[in-house]
């Protein structure tokens, strides 16, 4: 089924292509050239609708091909005699054209529109909690130190979520563009680690977190910035989804030519569809979400490790859930470093 | 008792002037405020301040020209803030000649942290040692030793120069050019993956939990750390 997905397109416009060539050779006579001509059309508009440019350029060519090889004479030959025909065929061309960019533009304004919608929301709710929980210390009767306290961390943990969400944008813009903004150096992933965990520092839950890396790990070529938001994310996902008490541990090891991240979180298990389909951009929407955040930061995670060429994954084990990531390892650092230690 | 010094902040954003100027207050500074660099300049000739803090993001103009120019004319520590994203810019300010930097959003704590070691820095309350102790690392210039917790501990010939020039440049931040320049030499300024590895093997030996490192810390895209908060010269 996985393997077919992908190709939907195709598959759809050779079931027409077939339907329409089955019509047009049974009615050849009562429809005349000209209608013919149109009814290849439709295969060309419906796949147009879709807005790839590329299964529309592969259907308008097959299209004509077929059409000029049964319908334009000399038939069964692709030799063309009118040259008029050959003004069919691009305006065959032209009107795929157009109806697969407009579609395409009408697909990035909902993308868009999705976007701003969780976004607003997603900056909306830590701002709310910020700007209540400052209006109650600016009250004068807020006497309680306690009480100040907690007010205090609630006002720091939600600027630091903002702070977060603000830093996944900033870097999935910068993924959106091309793989040339990738700034790629040699990355160790313990500094990497240190780095991310130290956006825990204040997290009551940060003690919970178990680290263990491969102590013969070597170094990474990546984008060592990039990676540590993914790490960031990783780590932000296994706190939010876990109880306090419950174990967090994430695990980097190095197996041949590749590179495994595991992180695991004690929880309950999560649902065979959501497994796959939480990677998915602004997933959570669907789910109105019970827990704070937003879906982009897996989103993001996955973007990171395919900028990679990574793959992630997300299954159930006993007692809870494990996200596992493989990079494979492109590039070796100059071997021998170590001899000369 | 000393008069309070003097602290420049050169920041376009009220509410950030205004935060770190009530909070450096509270700290016992005295401060200026100047939006932009043309009244810095000013503010720099008439006030000779203490310490500056300088905003890269000023809307009139370049903030390495600035520290530059301050540079040739006054020995002064600066301090620039910085916006995420622009560890090009900060490099090219540390190289420039400012002494630290910090990234917005920063905490006060963070910010008052690099002002004092600046401050010490400046002052030169780092007289020339042989035996430094910092936390539980005691290191022997002169006798090429490193122990922690008095226990002895064996590092190769770079690795003692790794964390000699660190416990010599604590608390300040170091680009990795420089680091390489100074330790591996001349030519040697874009190995980082020398760096790298012999940060991780340095680390292995001197800290105690190596994802939680307390003596080296990385300043992502920028350079290293190395924090010791106590240090006793002997």
């Amino acid at each position: 089924m996985n393997l077919i997905y992908p190709y939907r397109h195709y598959m759809v416009s050779i079931l027409l292509i077939i339907l329409i060539t089955i019509v047009s050779q049974v009615f050849k006579l009562q429809l005349g050239l000209i209608n013919i001509a149109l009814i290849h059309l439709i295969p060309v508009i419906v796949i147009a609708l879709h807005g790839n440019m590329k299964s529309t350029f592969m259907v308008t060519l097959s299209t004509v091909l077929i059409f000029d090889l049964l319908h334009v004479p000399p038939e069964k030959s692709f030799d063309v005699h009118d040259l008029s025909y050959i003004w069919s065929f691009i305006i065959f061309f032209i009107v795929g054209y157009t109806i697969s960019s407009q579609a395409k533009r009408i697909q990035t304004n909902a993308i868009k529109e999705i976007f701003l919608n969780t976004l607003s929301h997603d900056l909306k709710t830590p701002l709310s909690s910020i700007l209540g929980n400052a209006s109650l210390l600016l009250q004068e009767k807020m006497n309680d130190p306690h009480v100040r306290r907690e007010v205090l961390i609630q006002i720091n943990d939600s600027s630091q979520r903002m702070n977060r969400l603000v830093a996944n944008l900033l870097d999935s813009a910068r993924l959106q563009d091309t793989q040339s903004a990738l700034r790629k150096e040699w990355c160790d992933f313990e500094d990497i680690v240190g780095v991310a965990l130290q956006e825990f520092r204040y997290n009551p839950k940060q003690s919970q977190i178990e680290i263990t890396i491969d102590p013969e790990l070597r170094l990474f070529w990546g984008d060592c910035a990039l990676l540590v938001r993914l790490i960031v994310n990783l780590i932000d996902n296994a706190l939010k989804y876990t109880d306090e008490g419950k174990a967090i541990r994430l695990t980097i090891t190095e197996t041949g030519k590749k590179i495994k991240v595991l992180c695991f979180n004690e929880s309950y298990p999560i649902k065979k569809a959501d497994l796959k389909n939480m990677f998915d951009r602004f997933y959570r929407l669907e789910h109105s979400a019970d827990i704070r955040g937003s879906g982009i930061g897996l989103s993001i995670c996955r973007d990171i490790v395919s900028a990679h060429n990574g793959e992630i994954e997300a299954y159930n084990v006993q007692k809870g859930v494990c996200f596992e990531i493989t990079f494979p390892v492109a590039k070796s650092p100059v071997s021998g470093l170590k001899d000369l230690l | 008792m000393k008069a309070q010094e003097l602290i420049l902040i050169i920041e376009d954003d009220q509410a950030i002037s205004k935060m770190l100027s009530l909070s450096l207050h509270q700290h016992g500074f005295k401060t200026l405020l100047a939006a932009d660099i043309k009244s810095a300049v000013r503010l720099i000739h008439t006030n000779s301040p203490d310490l500056i803090i300088l905003d890269l993001g000023l809307p009139d103009g370049d903030g390495k020209g600035l520290i530059k120019k301050v540079r040739a004319e006054l020995s002064v520590p600066i301090i620039v803030v910085s916006a995420r994203h622009e560890e090009k810019e900060v490099i090219a300010s540390l190289d420039a000649g400012a002494d630290d930097y910090v990234m917005k959003p920063f905490s006060i704590d963070e910010l008052l942290a690099r002002v004092r070691s600046a401050q010490r820095r400046f002052l030169g309350l780092q007289p020339n040692v042989n035996v430094i102790l910092c936390h539980e690392i005691t290191l022997d210039i002169e006798h090429h030793l490193v122990a922690k917790k008095g226990e002895p501990l064996k590092l190769t010939p770079t690795e003692f120069n790794l964390l000699k020039y660190f416990i010599l440049h604590r608390n300040q931040v170091l680009p990795y050019s420089r680091i390489l320049k100074e330790i591996w030499g001349v030519g040697y300024q874009n190995e980082m993956q020398y760096l790298r590895t012999y940060i991780n093997t340095l680390r292995k030996k001197i800290e105690t939990d190596v994802a939680r490192p307390t003596y080296i810390h990385t300043e992502m895209g920028i350079g290293y750390r190395f924090t010791c908060d106590i240090a006793y010269q002997e």
